[in-house]
């Protein structure tokens, strides 16, 4: 129990830090929005025209940094993250809301599949030691765990798409001629739309899994208890998975967690090359645009999200191992 | 554990049993010549360390960036690899971006083990409430989303500025050794080599540097390494959306130029794949070597080769 | 501007989530229908929002769905053509402007459109400074009141030079949408799903993915639109925008595409068209204020240093021809320009001996080189391109040029307050050369370094030229030449702004499926279909081929 409290306050204490920063960085800089805001609809700007905005947007704020720093604190608390400045008059909330399916979608999958086969793999590498997988599997994933993500993406767009004149597309979540609906057709299309960025992410995230999960393997058959069943003259099968694997399984299960908090943030570059509407794409476009109430939204919904897999992990960890319990 | 989602944070593996607890010092440099992944990525990071020096003994064109060739040629005797849209060599801009990569590798990678050995080292070492602070810091520099932290300090913080690249980079690359280190160090607080020291009346200091640090040679530099490839993907990919020095010769600012002038459509593959290649290879090479150093210090995880009877007798 | 890669957000399930069902034709129905699709990028999917004062999402509205007073044709030297007023009178001393509102034009709801509402929207702008972007209460207007068919509009000084802005530049709202509801509680955030207009078109329906407008049936011009539906698909990157105008299914395009005649003409030579009317310059502004840009000698050396064509060629693909010392805007506004002038100055071709003799009575050369900055905003690759060529032309000559990408409100930030020694940057412009010359160059537009300028960045000042430009609102056309050239003279003399090269209209046209197009030779309208209120004229012409 006090172990899981200690987890709690660190948790409060993170997710306030990660708060804190978000509030800080965008008033450190020089500038407003509001000017921001007439660069990015005309590329050139007036400032009589950005008097204008700054009323518009109820971006000219000239209150103290303290008193803004409570009120902000308030309105992330009840989730009030004001109105985006490049989708405006929209609130932030309902545009976040139009990109998560998206990602969840998209890099969910991938990061599920990625976690299932590399462990598979892994399992399988390490079990075999020396075998032919095994002499294999762990030089070539250490390379593409070393590939760019963006890069990898390109060239399947490359060899997919250009080389092969719009074999699979590249671009977007669908055919913007396409009216969205539950149809066959639409499917389809959602479908062959999210080939090339899922394979990008499961080529070059696979190799993590997968080199984790053989290392864990390898340790764990050299001990004592694996030996003893052995000894015992259980079958092969048997020690693998019910002594080997589910033992090297542990570790990965607490990075398998916090990936999945990580899967909000998007892989930001995949969806950028494949310009994929998810989280990661809308928070660079919201980079870009100085859209500040739009980026402190995403950047406080990806703490928020990798915090909470985090503390699940620590949660499931201490239920599955009792030495972290009594710690 | 693995959280090489978002920027490719590289696994060293996070075996600090028993099996690595004696003192290595000069051990490897053996075992390196006998691994055959650390022999590729030792080549390859020789090749790329030579290219950074001496870009000038492999081209002839001393201004990479220099419009001077005609525009979007392909390739040919005098240019290898064609020329880009702006009419520059491509494989001029390769050698000559090596450097840049280069530096942002090794510089991240060395100042981020700093941090990490100071951090890690001393809150193992020093335990109690320093030992708490220390730890909740890294925890909260290792959970908090790097990435999109990254991009939103870049985008402010004088963008195209390399040594505000660097100092982001680090910023965020820290926290992983300094868990890893604490662990090690930790289990190492108690050895006799150290208790023995402690009774000479060695000071702290003396024992942290000369006794401590020795001992985990091998686990400071698989973090090097780790953070030195973490940079360089990073790196490549901070510079490819736009937000390293454009002006600058990099390969992730050949990436930035060849997607914003849609290389690939408009036939011009190479000035995408080239690039890429490097910052793979540059990757792989570190993400060999560290991998290697972890099959050095941690044999349980070397691969088998000749004799296959060694598992029924191990 | 070349669109860049990172735009603005993008977000697509909207009707995912909302569940809307899959009737409709979409997007993609081919130009043979009589059905019109725009291809042009906006980097996000629709709002679905279409308030005319919001700058976000006009383009969208204005021209198609809400009209001007007046249309004013900056391509055939500001010929009027009459919209919602059917004439207008200055007073003698240009200080106030009366407008006779056209009869017999309905809103799109039926209801009739009167002076009334044309005085509302303009005291709706006065009482909202949120919906009056070209600051016109703030500069010049001082009253708008409607008596019967007329509207009058009172200002503090001779006006005409914001005619453009008042009848040209604002749209006209229903005063009974806008006094009510939601709209006049917040007009600024209203979102005006429904927009209500005078306009050719309604939106029916507006979708994240597409806008379909339909012609309205209320229309004043009999018989038009002709083109009877339009689709506006929301494209959120380039890319797969440039292949539907290649592969026909889109027909009028404002894009930026790499290699346009192997991309996209060589498609379909017969149908596939492009024209790229240059609008304003492209230009690199230099501080007066401050050494060493402040010596006269040090920036007509610039000037003859840059070999514009190469950077045209290089930065722009040679899309964006390259821009010439005046500050005329050739050949959009040719009539205007002083070509005597310009051909005595010799600043039409690089000369680099004339430009290292001018560093060097100024103590500059190679061996004492001259350390220079230039800021600009980064994400515009194009403008880095030029910028990067500029520094490689002016490097033998003994001139180092860093060029500092800035995020764009910091870049907004330093020139604003003067805190540069170069900058590279482009103005709103206007329809004629008037506009923006007096934009970069007159002294009201000023402030001391470290306040904010409102256009002269450079912090020009001149009294003749001031003189000129103030002279130009109220006199005849042969004083307007007369006072532009002393202007253009002063750009060539002084060399307060170094301009490179042109901005242009983005316009792709496929002639298999619609007539009536804006041309080189019948350029009746700016013709890229974010230009507005120009694209409502362009859809007037349009016709279906038979």
């Amino acid at each position: 129990m006090r172990y899981l409290l200690h987890r709690l306050g660190f948790f409060v204490l993170t997710l306030w830090a990660a708060v804190t920063v978000n509030f800080a960085i965008p008033r450190l800089m020089p500038g407003d929005p509001a000017s921001a805001m007439m660069a990015r609809f005309h590329g050139r700007v007036n400032p009589a025209a950005i008097h204008a905005l700054e009323v518009a947007f109820g971006v000219n704020s000239h209150q103290s940094l303290w008193s803004q720093y409570l009120s902000y604190l308030h309105n992330t608390v009840t989730g009030n993250f004001g109105v985006s400045l490049t989708y405006f008059p929209l609130p932030v909330s309902t545009e976040i809301a139009q990109a998560v399916p998206w990602t969840l979608g998209l890099v969910g999958v991938a990061t599920v599949l990625a976690f299932v086969v590399g462990t598979l793999v892994g399992a399988v590498s390490g079990w075999k030691r020396g075998g032919l997988v095994d002499s294999v599997v762990p030089p070539v994933f250490v390379v593409t765990s070393a590939l760019p993500y963006f890069w990898v993406g390109m060239i399947l767009i490359l060899f997919f798409s250009v080389m092969t004149n719009g074999l699979l597309p590249n671009d977007g979540a669908y055919d913007v001629n396409l009216v969205p609906s539950l149809s066959p057709v639409f499917i389809g299309d959602v479908v062959r739309h999210a080939l090339l960025p899922a394979a990008t992410i499961l080529i070059t995230s696979i190799g993590g899994w997968i080199l984790t999960m053989r290392n864990n393997m390898v340790t764990v058959l050299a001990e004592d208890y694996v030996r003893m069943g052995r000894a015992k003259g259980l079958s092969d099968r048997r020690i693998m998975y019910q002594y080997a694997a589910r033992n090297a399984l542990l570790p990965n299960l607490a990075g398998f967690a916090m990936s999945l908090g990580f899967v909000v943030a998007g892989a930001i570059l995949v969806e950028y090359v494949f310009n994929y509407p998810g989280l990661g794409y809308m928070l660079l476009n919201a980079v870009n645009n100085l859209d500040y109430p739009l980026m402190q939204a995403l950047f406080l919904m990806i703490t928020v999200a990798v915090l909470v897999a985090v503390l699940l992990c620590d949660f499931v960890t201490a239920l599955l191992d009792p030495r972290t319990r009594s710690s | 554990m693995s959280t090489s989602l978002v920027a490719g944070t590289p696994n060293p593996g996070e075996q600090t049993g028993p099996a690595r607890v004696r003192r290595e010092r000069f051990g490897f440099l053996r075992a390196v010549r006998g691994n055959r992944k650390a022999l590729t990525g030792s080549v390859l990071l020789l090749v790329f360390t030579v290219l950074a020096i001496v870009p000038q003994w492999f081209t002839s064109v001393s201004d990479p960036n220099a419009h001077e060739f005609g525009l979007m040629l392909s390739p040919s005797a005098t240019h290898p690899l064609g020329t880009t849209a702006f009419g520059q060599d491509i494989l001029a801009q390769l050698i000559w971006g090596t450097r840049q990569s280069l530096v942002i590798a090794l510089a991240v990678g060395g100042l981020a083990t700093v941090v990490s050995v100071l951090v890690g080292v001393s809150a193992a070492y020093l335990g109690g409430p320093t030992d708490g602070v220390l730890s909740a810091i890294t925890d909260v520099f290792l959970v908090v989303p790097t990435f999109p932290l990254i991009v939103v300090i870049a985008a402010y913080a004088g963008k195209g500025n390399l040594p505000v690249m660097i100092a982001v980079l680090v910023l965020t690359g820290w926290s992983y050794g300094a868990r890893q280190l604490r662990a090690q160090a930790l289990s190492l607080r108690n050895r006799d080599f150290l208790e023995s020291a402690r009774v000479r009346g060695e000071r702290r200091s003396y024992i942290i540097v000369c006794e401590v640090l020795p001992t985990m040679t091998s686990l400071i530099l698989a973090n090097f390494l780790g953070a030195a490839l973490y940079a360089v993907l990073t790196a490549a990919g901070l510079q490819f959306i736009g937000l390293g020095d454009n002006n600058s010769v990099s390969w992730g600012t050949m990436l930035h130029w060849a997607q914003s002038n849609s290389a690939l459509q408009t036939g011009q593959p190479l000035w995408v794949v080239a690039p890429g290649v490097c910052v793979a290879l540059l990757g792989a090479a570190f993400a060999l070597l560290n991998y290697a150093f972890d099959e050095i210090s941690n044999p349980a995880l070397r691969p088998v080769r000749r004799t296959r009877a060694q598992r029924a007798s191990s | 501007m070349r669109l860049t890669r990172i735009l603005a957000g993008g977000a697509a399930a909207v009707l995912l989530l909302t569940g809307c069902s899959s009737t409709g034709s979409g997007g993609g129905a081919a130009g043979g229908s009589g059905v019109l699709t725009i291809a042009n990028v906006a980097g996000q999917t629709w709002t679905c929002g279409f308030n005319p004062f919001n700058p976000a999402v006009n383009y969208l509205s204005f021209g198609f769905v809400y009209e001007p007073l007046v249309y004013i044709n900056a391509l055939k030297n500001n010929a009027v053509t009459p919209m919602l007023a059917s004439s207008y009178k200055w007073a003698p001393d240009k200080k106030s402007i009366t407008f006779t509102i056209r009869k017999g034009v309905k809103w799109n709801d039926g209801q009739p459109m009167t002076a009334q509402d044309v005085a509302f929207t303009f005291n709706l702008m006065k009482a909202n400074p949120g919906l009056d972007f070209n600051a016109l209460w703030s500069t010049i207007l001082t009253g708008v009141s409607a008596s019967g068919d007329q509207v009058t509009m009172t200002f503090k000084s001779p006006a005409e030079p914001y005619f453009y802005y008042v009848a040209g530049d604002t749209p006209i709202v229903a005063k009974h949408v806008w006094s009510s509801g939601g709209a006049a509680s917040d007009p600024v955030k209203y979102q005006d799903a429904q927009p209500v207009g005078t306009g050719p078109y309604k939106v029916d329906p507006c979708r994240a993915n597409n806008i379909t407008y339909v012609a309205n049936q209320h229309y004043w011009q009999p018989g038009l639109p002709k083109v009877k539906k339009m689709n506006y698909p929301a494209y959120t990157d380039n890319d797969p925008a440039n292949l539907d105008l290649a592969a026909g299914k889109d027909q009028w395009g404002g894009q930026y595409i790499p290699g346009i005649e192997k991309l996209y003409v060589s498609r379909d030579p017969a149908h596939h068209h492009y024209w790229f009317p240059p609008t304003t310059n492209v230009a690199l502004y230099l501080n007066l204020k401050k050494q060493p840009t402040s010596n006269v000698a040090v920036r007509r050396a610039l000037a003859y240093a840059i070999d514009r064509a190469k950077v045209s060629k290089i930065g722009e693909s040679g899309y964006q021809p390259p821009a010439n010392q005046t500050g005329v805007v050739l050949p959009t506004f040719s009539q205007w320009y002083d070509a005597a002038a310009a051909k005595a100055s010799g600043f039409g071709a690089p000369d680099t001996a004339k430009a290292a003799q001018l560093l060097k009575s100024a103590g500059y050369s190679p061996s004492h080189p001259l350390d220079l900055h230039v800021i600009t905003i980064s994400g515009y690759t194009d403008w880095d391109a030029s910028l990067t060529e500029i520094k490689q032309q002016l490097a033998p000559l003994g001139v180092n040029l860093t060029i500092d990408d800035l995020a764009g409100n910091t870049f907004d930030d330093r020139l604003f307050k003067g805190d540069f020694d170069m900058a590279y940057y482009s103005q709103v412009g206007g329809p004629g050369p008037y506009y923006e010359l007096r934009q970069m160059l007159h002294s009201a537009n000023s402030a001391p370094l470290g306040q904010n300028a409102a256009s002269n960045f450079e912090r020009y000042s001149n009294p003749a030229v001031d003189k000129a430009l103030n002279d130009f609102a109220s006199a005849d056309e042969a004083t307007q030449h007369k006072l532009l050239d002393t202007v253009q003279q002063a750009m060539l003399r002084d060399v307060p702004v170094i301009p490179t090269t042109e901005s242009v209209n983005w316009y792709q046209y496929n002639t298999g499926a619609f007539t009536g197009w804006p041309t080189k030779s019948n350029p009746y309208a700016l013709p890229a279909p974010w230009q507005i209120p120009d694209n409502e004229q362009v859809v007037l012409h349009l016709a279906p081929k038979q």
